[in-house]
């Protein structure tokens, strides 16, 4: 970063353009009466298995797991931050400027990691006052933290896919989709990962969201040691995304001007 | 499908009104009063700039919008109470970008009109190729719509609005953004057309287009007509508002041209003078005047449709 | 008539083959699948696998209603055809009903691909214990869907960002229309109102069908799933009249 006052100027209009179109989207009552209302749902319906198993501990592991996917959830839409930018056409005039796009885009979205952190943890505390999961005091604040490592990790991530999806506009659906549901099945969300193959097991490390989400549990649980490591993985994991996303969307952005798909190619 | 016995013209237009109420907004009153007739075969000319109620009428007349109040008949068939009758009977071929399945190919947007068009299953695919052959599309037929230019997109358009074989056609500013060849090309179509006997609407903003085009043109702004002209005197009325700019005339040249007969006045900025002319003729004297003494820096250019407007209304003191 | 809903089926076949996404639900049903069922082996309780293979068809169902039956007229008034089909001899419902047949068919494929996903890949195959149930829950469940869709393809074009909602309304009635979890365990003040959805009495029949057990009351619990469809056709009916009302009188979803 070879003008670090200037780049950080970059990002914070980056971050105020890109909350502000956010906050044309929703107002207070949309986004608690229609977002909110649906990521609530979907950890209660996770929750709810707990219940058709008759086991408490199901339905806090479920419970928890599907709280903090949705902070990896939103992170890894950040993957739809290259259509948005296409969509009103200033893709190609982001790729013309003398900013890394990669700065501007990151700014940009970040407050996909706010909102993230806002639903992952309003969703742990009401839907776990309604399955009355014990929230231990006050080592339960780690979770704050640690939730938005993971939002954190899960944006690197997804910026790292919008760079593959420059070139393959009409996958943004499906990746994104499929993408998520990937993420609930072999991250530990649902299950632990020792129930899986080994190799899948293997994989899920290398990901965001596995780390993150046992450090939270052990933090629930009071197993306080590996929290930090785990922690520290979740860490490793998210920077070395974002390593991969700077060294690669470089070269996208210039095949993509190349080949014209940063255009508005409807 | 007969006509309506005893109805002589294609389109009638009586008294239409049409008031548009947006939300938290003062009604706009798009269509004031509009009477005008069309005969069977004739090409009719809707002249006026954008806002002026053209296509408003045009979508009244292809029954997709109802007037506030009036009557408008399409081969003596009522576009409100006769609906059903009138749908088959017309053709609509609005410009622009949208109003095709970009996805699909032009033929398979062609087939699925035709469906609906009502078009015997074995017709279909015949008619879809004869017209992609006609608009000249043939050898685009299998490509996807989005892959077209503007020129295409809107010879598909035309192909589209024939699917139904209509009698009556509604063209909304067809040329808009085609290139001057391409805008020849489809005017020539749509010469075919009528010679085949169908009555065509069309709505421009160009007056070249509309003299070169119709048998008869009606000028409409701000949802009233002004007149309805033949291509002849709308010609005759752009040349009254003529002009011809020249460079390096001296003042004792411009004093000789002010001299012709025809000539109404000269503005002269630097070594710059525009000459507005009222008559064919004095255009033709001032041109021949100002070569004969050397000068080679002549452009001549055509009024604008507001100054014919305005000489409209100005010699009939019609208000407007 | 029939003419215009072969058109509109014909339209919505090749829509469907140029536009990727609309597979998605497709897509995602298998990992579904194996969620659930991870789910309750790990849970111990294996033998509830038919519930949790049986909940990601309903997931795709709901997916087909809401986003291909959302944006039928939708993507019309977008591409600015709705007004050309508005003047057009065929009738515009008769083609919208064309478009909404074939979602719900291919929408009925989630359920033969769940089924082919638990047999195979999961290897718990499921057994249709009660088959005649089976088939009939399955169909009156597609005539309760289509009528879904067309209700949200009324609904989305009326209704002003009303898919900018369509993020908000999956799980909720996921959760009420008790696709995985029986509606019998959630909170006896929701009940009522899951009842309402049609998802609610098809997901128990089909429980039902794949149990050793009898099934009590097929032919009411079926004729609720019927008539909540009918009265879904109801509302559709009158509120697609009010799209072409909205044409002709306001001229609003048409052309700029």
């Amino acid at each position: 970063m070879r003008h670090p006052a200037r780049t950080l100027r970059i990002m914070r209009y980056a971050f105020l353009s890109g909350a502000q179109d956010y906050a044309s989207i929703y107002t207070w009552k949309s986004w608690l009466g229609g977002w909110f209302v649906r990521v609530l749902s979907q950890v209660v319906f996770f929750a709810l298995i707990g219940k058709l198993l008759r086991s408490d501990q199901q339905t806090w592991y479920l419970l928890v797991g599907n709280a903090v996917m949705l902070a990896a959830m939103e992170g890894i839409w950040a993957l739809n931050l290259v259509n948005w930018e296409r969509d009103s056409g200033t893709l190609q005039l982001l790729a013309a400027s003398p900013s890394n796009p990669v700065v501007v885009f990151a700014a940009r979205g970040s407050y996909l990691i706010a909102d993230g952190l806002a639903s992952s943890l309003g969703a742990l505390l009401v839907v776990g006052l309604l399955f009355r999961l014990p929230l231990p005091w006050p080592r339960v604040l780690l979770v704050i933290p640690l939730t938005l490592l993971v939002g954190a990790s899960g944006y690197c991530f997804g910026t790292f896919l919008a760079g593959i999806l420059i070139r393959a506009r009409n996958l943004n659906g499906i990746v994104s989709n499929v993408g998520i549901i990937t993420f609930m099945t072999l991250c530990g969300v649902n299950v632990p990962l020792a129930a899986y193959p080994a190799p899948v097991a293997f994989v899920a490390k290398f990901v965001p969201l596995t780390h993150g989400l046992v450090a939270i549990r052990d933090v629930l649980a009071g197993n306080l040691g590996p929290v930090a490591g785990q922690a520290g993985l979740e860490a490793a994991v998210g920077l070395a995304w974002l390593g991969l996303c700077l060294v690669t969307f470089g070269r996208f952005v210039r095949h993509g001007r190349r080949d014209g798909s940063l255009e508005f190619a409807n | 499908m007969p006509d309506n016995p005893g109805e002589a013209s294609a389109v009638v237009v009586d008294q239409v009104v049409r008031v548009f109420t947006p939300r938290r907004q003062p009604p706009v009153r798009a269509l004031d009063n509009v009477s005008l007739t069309i005969d069977p075969g004739e090409v009719h000319g809707l002249l006026g700039p954008n806002g002026a109620g053209k296509t408003t009428l045009v979508k009244i007349l292809s029954t997709v919008l109802l007037p506030t109040s009036g009557r408008a008949t399409i081969c003596g068939y009522d576009v409100v109470r006769a609906t059903r009758q009138v749908q088959p009977l017309i053709g609509i071929v609005f410009g622009g970008e949208r109003g095709l399945y970009t996805r699909l190919t032009a033929r398979q947007n062609l087939e699925y009109w035709g469906a609906l068009y009502r078009l015997p299953g074995a017709q279909v695919r015949p008619r879809a190729n004869a017209l992609l052959e006609r608009v000249g599309l043939a050898d685009k037929a299998e490509k996807r719509v989005e892959t077209y230019s503007r020129g295409m997109k809107q010879r598909l358009h035309l192909a589209r609005g024939l699917m139904g074989d209509a009698r009556v056609l509604f063209l909304d500013e067809p040329t808009t953004g085609m290139d001057p060849l391409a805008a020849r090309d489809f005017r020539r179509l749509v010469g075919e057309l009528k010679g085949e006997g169908r009555t065509i609407l069309l709505a421009t903003h160009d007056m070249v287009e509309a003299e070169t085009v119709c048998d008869r043109v009606t000028l409409i702004d701000h949802g009233r007509i002004i007149a309805t002209e033949t291509p002849r005197s709308l010609s005759q009325m752009m040349s009254r508002f003529q002009r011809v700019d020249v460079e390096g005339a001296d003042t004792a040249l411009l004093d000789e041209v002010r001299a012709i007969a025809g000539v109404m006045g000269v503005e002269t900025e630097d070594a710059s003078a525009r000459i507005q002319v009222d008559t064919e003729d004095a255009l033709r004297a001032v041109l021949k005047l100002v070569v004969d003494r050397g000068i080679t820096a002549v452009q001549t250019s055509l009024p604008s449709l507001e100054e014919v407007y305005v000489g409209l209304i100005g010699d009939r003191g019609l208000e407007v | 008539m029939v003419r215009g809903v072969l058109a509109g089926v014909r339209l919505q076949l090749i829509l469907y083959r140029q536009y990727p996404d609309s597979f998605i639900p497709l897509m995602t049903a298998p990992l579904y699948t194996i969620i659930f069922v991870m789910i309750v082996r790990h849970g111990g309780r294996a033998d509830l696998s038919g519930y949790a293979v049986v909940a990601p068809a309903f997931i795709s169902l709901w997916w087909f209603a809401l986003f291909h039956g959302g944006l039928v007229v939708n993507s019309d008034r977008w591409s600015q055809t709705l007004e050309l089909h508005v003047a057009a001899p065929t009738s515009f419902p008769a083609v919208i009903f064309g478009r909404i047949l074939t979602v719900t068919l291919v929408g009925q494929l989630s359920f033969v691909e769940v089924w082919l996903v638990g047999k195979y890949l999961l290897r718990t195959p499921i057994a249709i214990q009660h088959p005649g149930v089976l088939t009939a829950t399955l169909l009156a469940t597609a005539f309760a869907m289509a009528a879904t869709a067309l209700f949200m393809a009324c609904l989305f074009v009326l209704v002003r960002n009303a898919f900018t909602m369509t993020n908000s309304i999956s799980y909720p009635f996921y959760v009420l229309g008790g696709i995985l979890v029986p509606v019998a365990l959630l909170p006896g003040f929701v009940q009522p109102v899951s009842r309402l959805v049609f998802l609610s009495w098809s997901a128990d029949l089909l429980r039902a069908s794949l149990s050793a057990a009898p099934v009590a009351d097929v032919g009411f619990r079926l004729a609720m799933i019927v008539l909540l469809g009918a009265a879904g056709f109801a509302v559709a009916a009158d509120l697609m009249r009010r799209v072409v009302q909205r044409v002709r009188n306001t001229g609003e979803l048409g052309l700029r």
